[in-house]
Formats: C-alpha cells, structure tokens, sequence
C-alpha cells in the first residue's frame, strides 16, 4: 500500500497596516524623593531597634575616634600624573589671520565641551570688526585642533563668555558695545536664542563678565547677570521671541560706596564706578564680590533695598548693592574669585600684577603676592584642592599655587606664549578636574593635564584651608 | 501586638509632662527615639545621623533631604550586598556592623532585620 499527501493548497495575499501612530519619548527632571514622616506604628519597634544597636554605635564611634590605625595610609586610585602637560592647542585659523585674542573661555556642564571667545583686549574701536564664539568637543574623535565644532559668527567682539550650568549647548556672552547674547550651539543654521538687543537698558559700556544665575524660587530656570565698566549690575531673564528682558538692575555709585577704607578722591563729573569682574560665593547665593576699576573690591548683595542715586535710564529700578569695600591694589581688577570651599576667602588680581587673598570679614587683605611684573588678567580657585589657585599673567605664563607647598612663589609656572604675549583667561574644568584650559593673545586655547598633586585632594585641607585663614587674619 | 507586652516599659506620664504634639499613649517611645539620635548625633565628630527601613526609605534623619535619600539608596545596597557575601562565605555567619573609611571621613552601618542605623563620623588624625 502506498499513501501520499494531497497537494497543499497555497494562496498569496499582502498585508499592509494603514494606520500608524507616532509617539515621543523624553526623560524629565526626577521628582526629588523625600524623608517619609514617621508614623506612629512604628515607633515602638524602632525604639527597640535604637535600644539595640545605640551601644554598639557608641562604641564603635568612640574606638574611632582615638583610633591611629589609619594614620599616614594613602589610597592612589588612578594612576599617578607627574608632569603637567598640554593636551591640546586649539585655534580658529580665520580669527587669528585678524589679530584677534582669546578674550573669554568657558567650560559646558558636562566638562566634555570648551568654547572661547575672540576679541580685542586692547582698548580700540574694534566694535565693527566680525568676531567669533568657537566650540571644541574634546570626547568627540577625530576632534580637529584648528576646526571647532561650533562656530558663531558675531558682529561685534566678545568680551566674555558662560556657558549655562545645566544646559550644555546654551553659552551666553558679552559684548563690546554693551550687549549680552545667548546662543545654542546645537543648532547650527541660527544659533542665537536671546538677546538684550540695544535699548535703554542695556550696558553703555563693554560688557566685562556674565554670570548665569539660578532665578529664585525655580532652582532650574536661569537668569543672566552682566556686569560692566559703565556701573551697572543688571539681570536678565529670556522672555518671548528671543528678548532678554531687564529683570533687576544694580548702580553702583562713588557716593554710595560704603567708607570702611580711605579710598582716593575721584575728580568731579565721575560719579559712576565701573566694574570689571563678578564672583558670587558659593555659600550664600545672593552674595557677590565686583572687581572694580578703582581697584577695591566690593561685597555686595542682591537683596539690596537702597535705590541707586544715578539718572541712568532703566525700566526697572536700580539699586544700589554694595554693602562693604576692601582695600584697593594698585590699579584696575581684572579677576576675582570666591573659594568654593571656605565662605569668608576670594581673591583678586589686577593690573598691579598682585594677587590679593581676601577674607570678607575685614578691609585690609590676609595677604598679597606678587606674581608677575606685568599685569594679572584672570586668577581662578581650583574646584577640588580648597589651597590651590591658577592665575594668568601678562608675560604669557599661567601659574599654579599650593598654598599648602608655599605661599611665596608658585608651585609650577606653566609657559603658554613663546613669545611672551599675554594669557587672558583660564578655566579649571569641573568635571574632569585634571584640566585647565587657557586662552591667550595668540588666539590659541591650550588644554593643560595637571599632575595628579593638584587634582586629589589631601585628608585634611579643608581644615587646613581653615587653619589658614584664621592665622593670616590675626 | 506581642511586642507590647514583652517589652519593659515604664508607666505612661501624664500628658502635661509630655515635651511635645505626640500621638497619645506613644509618646514615650518617640522621645525615646528623639533622644536616643541625639545622643549619637552629640557624640564627638559625628556629621550625620540616620535611619532607613528595610526599602531603603529613609525615616529619620539629621542631614537635608537630597544627602539624606543618597546615602540611604546606596548604603542600603550595599549593606544587603555585603550582607549576602558574609552569608555565602559562611551560612551559619550574619553581618553585625558594617564601616566605610573614606579621605573625608568615616560611614557606620548598623544593619536590623527592619532598619538601619547609618551614622557618619569625621575621625580625628
């Protein structure tokens, strides 16, 4: 016998689905989780767990207390950097073909981006010369020294630079004729978010530093705050199509200055004190330290209630925010900045070529180096070693000081410029905090690897940093 | 509710002498826990004082909020983690106390079926 299947019946047909559906995925900030209160059944058992463990704990923090087991042991985690060495030299070639500096240099949220600012520092009528905002991907391969990956054309020259502390493509800028501009780097063909536009408001003055602000009450909106030479202190936040709208506004005027040091006459008709540079403390957010023309820092605040006497024109009142004056150098500030580790230290450094450590507690400064012959253009505290600060000098070196090592000359002097021409700004970079990145009259930004002695923090330099300020005071 | 009667308790006090708002009749466990962390967050170079339960939520802290909810997910991690690698060694073993040493400082953990006592002191050198 013999079987077989009967031939299959097979059919073609064809499917097409019509209806599609689109959809959109995005993460949002994470809801903060907080403490649950205690409820009340719990009580009972958790007394008993206390009741359990408290011995032990008091043991244990006492033994650890007068324990010496630990003293002297060192952990090196990553591997040890001796020298300092420079990583890389970035340029935009058609900005330097115009003589253009390196007058602004920022670092982005993520520490993987660092954008400069080309300018001219040397006072001239450079606001019609075309000048640029370039960006460096560093984690990006293939990443090209003398080709950013942004670049910004701008129609005037860019006196400084921020980049927006959450956002890592928004940076916003200052510029010579007084303006202040934000641009999003990720997009290409039209760059430019905000700006102030040239009304009333705005600066008369180049714009000497911007600041990015948390604006209060909603720790992740921002506003932008703009110092310049003209006096005025003003705060901006971005309303609208692409406006930034005057929010609060600062004067500052020789008459309100505070009199806790003699400070020198000024002729009359100079009524207005420019400032030059900004750094607010990172203890108390409304407090601020200006760098001023006249040399003297000032201690001011955002809370401020007196009503500035000047007759500038402004849509919102200005007012006067200066609360204490130290004593001045001998010439101009370029730079000032608040330690991030100790609330009463900042430094200064200015056209004396000196760097003054402030405390804020008193008039006079804790102590004042001489760093360089010429002039000091910017001086940045480390964001991880609470005694160690960077400062740029004139004669085209950038310095580094321990202050833990010695507090007379610096620890490793670092050669930018062959050719002596000056460094104008650096930036230590907060989330890789082995780099240093610098810009100097030549229009290169170098990136600097520090050794691994100005990256890792010691077991007690805070305290130290402490010990420090309280013995220089007394 | 056996736990009620197996514990030494003593009288409830009147509820004039009580320090603050508390439920009736607990009151006397709740300052007992108050006082039993501040005696531990008074002790010489302690920063901070806390207690988690068994999810890792924290109930009880000295510290802000967002320090507060770090320390409690990571340490509750890695106590139950450490918990298991003494168990594995040895199953008739079981974790007592758990210390982190770091540059800054030190962590104490005191690990409980419910809870967990998580204490952070600044040594001195």
């Amino acid at each position: 016998k013999s079987c077989q299947t009967a031939s299959i019946a097979t059919a073609n047909a064809s499917a097409q689905a019509r209806n599609h559906v689109d959809a959109q995925v995005q993460t949002e900030a994470p809801v903060p989780v907080s403490v649950q209160p205690l409820s009340r059944y719990n009580v009972p058992r958790l007394a008993a767990f206390l009741r359990r463990v408290e011995a032990m704990v008091i043991r244990e923090l006492n033994k650890n207390w007068q324990s010496h087991a630990f003293d002297g042991f060192e952990v090196n985690w990553t591997e040890q950097q001796q020298m300092v060495s420079c990583l890389y030299t970035l340029g935009y070639p058609p900005a330097q073909a115009q003589g253009l500096h390196v007058t602004g240099i920022s670092w982005n949220s993520t520490g993987s981006v660092v954008a400069c600012a080309y300018g001219r520092l040397d006072h001239g009528d450079w606001s019609t010369l075309k000048s640029f905002v370039c960006a460096w991907n560093l984690d990006r391969r293939g990443l090209s020294p003398r080709q950013p990956s942004a670049v910004v054309e701008v129609p005037s020259a860019v006196l400084c630079l921020a980049f927006h502390p959450t956002q890592p493509s928004h940076v916003a800028g200052g510029l010579y004729s007084g303006e202040v501009l934000v641009w999003d780097l990720s997009r290409p063909e039209d760059p430019l978010l905000w700006r102030t536009g040239l009304t009333d408001d705005t600066h008369t003055d180049p714009v000497s530093q911007v600041v990015w602000l948390p604006e209060p009450g909603h720790s992740h909106r921002f506003q932008v705050l703009s110092v310049a030479t003209d006096g005025k202190v003003l705060l901006w936040r971005g309303v609208g199509a692409g406006q930034l709208q005057l929010t609060e506004g600062f004067a500052l005027v020789m008459q309100q200055l505070p009199r806790s040091t003699k400070l020198k006459k000024h002729p009359q008709g100079e009524t207005e004190v420019g400032a030059t540079a900004v750094a607010f403390s990172s203890f108390d957010p409304r407090l601020f330290i200006l760098g001023t023309e006249g040399g003297f820092p000032l201690k001011c605040s955002l809370a401020a209630g007196e009503a500035a006497l000047t007759r500038m024109p402004s849509s919102v009142p200005l007012r006067a925010p200066a609360q204490f004056t130290f004593s001045p150098h001998g010439g101009p500030i370029y730079a000032v900045s608040c330690s991030p580790f100790h609330r009463n230290l900042f430094l200064s450094a200015g056209t004396d070529g000196h760097v003054h450590l402030y405390s804020m507690l008193q008039a006079p400064p804790l102590t004042s180096l001489q760093l360089s012959l010429k002039y000091l253009f910017a001086v940045r505290w480390s964001p991880v070693r609470p005694l160690v600060f960077a400062a740029a000098s004139g004669e085209g070196d950038v310095q580094l000081f321990d202050l833990q090592k010695s507090s007379q000359k610096p620890t490793v002097l670092i050669k930018q410029t062959q050719d002596e021409s000056p460094v104008y700004c650096l930036e230590f970079n907060s989330q890789q905090t082995q780099l240093l990145a610098a810009g100097d009259a030549q229009g290169t930004v170098k990136v600097w690897q520090l050794s691994t002695e100005f990256t890792e923090q010691g077991p007690r330099e805070a305290e130290d940093l402490d010990r420090l300020a309280a013995e220089v005071a007394t | 509710m056996n736990e009620w009667t197996k514990t030494d308790r003593e009288p409830d006090p009147l509820p004039s002498s009580l320090p603050g708002p508390t439920a009736p009749g607990l009151g006397e466990p709740q300052a007992e826990v108050e006082e039993t962390l501040k005696r531990i967050q008074s002790h010489k170079g302690v920063i901070g004082t806390m207690v988690v339960n068994a999810e890792g939520i924290p109930i009880r802290t000295t510290l802000d909020n967002s320090t507060t909810v770090q320390y409690a997910g990571l340490l509750h991690h890695l106590t139950m983690k450490a918990k298991s690698t003494v168990r594995d060694i040895d199953p008739q073993n079981d974790l007592t106390f758990l210390r982190i040493r770091s540059k800054k400082h030190e962590i104490m953990v005191a690990p409980d079926k419910e809870y967990l006592l998580i204490v952070i002191q600044n040594p001195c050198e």
